[in-house]
């Protein structure tokens, strides 16, 4: 990537500011309804932006060690795990399987419903 | 359709039934991903005037091929249909108007008196307004899905009804169009198929029976089940389980609804049902009801519109909700602690 200043994050953290200072409150009914929605996918999109790398990292990680070395990239062995799941050849039981889905699960859950895992 | 487009359609609908009169304060509401609904009043020339909705269904998709069942969906006929019939066994459904005609210009659907309250589940789960209400909400629920689980099927007889398994194969099925990969995803579908229950019991069901899809009122509570539209005969724990789902509690204190507790709705579904509820029985539905809105969560995100690009960032990010109920499903699995 290019050297760019500021980040894309960074970037996206502004405009959604400005948006929810500036914007949201000259509005109402739809209009605003709709920027609400579009400020919730800004902020997530940041997150995205800031925690993906390492969410990635951690689920490949996790899945060599699931499945050993069965594919070269994330969505070759996540594709090889799903597949495995529904031929039966992994217990539903099985408590290393459990622990990997959960915690992709709380990683994707962090960057798209920061909360979700926390209540309850 | 524009909103002038639809204003003269509708005047001329509503001349041609109510009378000469006038249309004021057309609105297109923010509920409803898939369809438009519009909120307007109809002025008679006596200065009477009536508060409606126009509810325009999205087209049913045709059915998929080599006869195979597929997901129950009503026309707004049958979805009219079926309101009449709830209101007629005391059920607060909308008040049918009128069903949109072919040359009505607007489409699939229907006209309905319209009904004062709240359906937003934050305001209805949080607002001070709705606390008095609030505790009596999960008694009501329950006395309304008694009823409508007793509703003769023969008065419906357009219902699909479904076993549990052609049920789980046909929401599956859904996801085959997207190439969409996720090892939990495939996980719910194997949990669910290894653990279907027998079709036992079976009764008309709504299916999309939650907060967000009743009008609450602060004095009187529950005042009208909207959003018929994916009804069929099924098991009637399969309701239970969707009114409790963690999605449909928006934030809210009490499993049922985000408004109460399972005992409340429990007790007054067996009072005024006569049928007993099997806890096990709802825990199941509410955890197929949690992999069925994860796979719409998934649709609704890859949906596009005619010229390719993303149907409209409500629909879009919708996609991304898909974790909450799959981090759910791990818990009422059990898997997960």
């Amino acid at each position: 990537m290019p050297a760019f200043v500021p980040s894309a994050a960074t970037l996206l953290q502004a405009a959604a500011d400005d948006l929810e200072r500036d914007v949201l409150p000259a509005l109402s009914g739809l209009p605003r309804y709709r920027v609400r929605i579009v400020l919730n996918v800004l902020r997530l999109v940041t997150r995205e932006l800031e925690q993906a790398p390492q969410a990635d990292a951690a689920e490949r990680e996790r899945l060599l060690q699931l499945l050993g070395e069965s594919g070269v990239t994330l969505p070759e062995l996540r594709a090889d795990l799903a597949a495995r799941i529904e031929r039966g050849e992994l217990a539903l039981d099985d408590p290393a399987l459990v622990a990997h889905l959960t915690a992709g699960l709380r990683e994707a859950l962090a960057i798209d419903s920061p909360g979700w895992t926390h209540e309850r | 359709m524009s909103a002038e487009a639809v204003g003269q359609a509708i005047a001329g609908v509503l001349s041609r039934i109510a009378g000469a009169g006038e249309l004021q304060g057309l609105t297109r509401l923010t509920g409803g991903a898939t369809k438009a609904t519009w909120s307007f009043d109809w002025v008679g020339r006596g200065g009477e005037r009536q508060s409606l909705i126009l509810q325009q269904t999205a087209a049913r998709a045709a059915p998929s091929g080599e006869g195979g069942k597929s997901a129950p969906k009503l026309t707004g006929g049958e979805d009219a249909q079926l309101m009449i019939a709830a209101r007629e066994a005391g059920i607060p459904a909308p008040r049918v108007l009128h069903v949109l005609a072919p040359g009505d210009g607007l489409g699939e659907g229907y006209v309905t008196e319209r009904v004062e309250g709240e359906t937003l589940g934050k305001r209805v789960v949080g607002d001070a307004a709705f606390a008095v209400v609030r505790p009596c909400l999960a008694a009501q629920c329950g006395e309304i899905l008694a009823a409508i689980h007793n509703l003769p099927a023969a008065r419906v007889p357009f219902l699909a009804q479904l076993t549990v398994a052609e049920e789980l194969s046909i929401y599956a099925g859904l996801l085959a169009p997207y190439g969409f990969v996720h090892p939990a995803l495939s996980y719910a579908i194997r949990w669910m198929g290894e653990r279907l229950p027998p079709d036992d019991r079976a009764g008309v069901v709504h299916a999309d029976f939650r907060t967000g899809n009743l009008i609450v009122h602060p004095r009187d509570g529950i005042r009208c089940v909207l959003d018929w539209e994916i009804s069929r005969i099924g098991d009637p724990m399969h309701d239970l389980g969707v009114l409790c789902m963690r999605s449909w509690r928006f934030g809210g204190k009490g499993e049922c609804g985000g408004f109460g507790s399972r005992e409340d709705l429990y007790a007054a579904y067996e009072k005024a049902s006569g049928r007993s509820v099997d806890p096990e029985r709802v825990r199941f539905w509410e955890a197929f009801s949690n992999l069925k809105w994860a796979i719409a969560c998934v649709r609704r995100g890859s949906s596009r519109g005619a010229d390719g690009r993303p149907a409209g960032v409500e629909l879009a990010a919708i996609g991304r909700r898909l974790e909450e109920p799959l981090w759910d499903f791990m818990a009422l699995a059990g898997a997960r602690s």
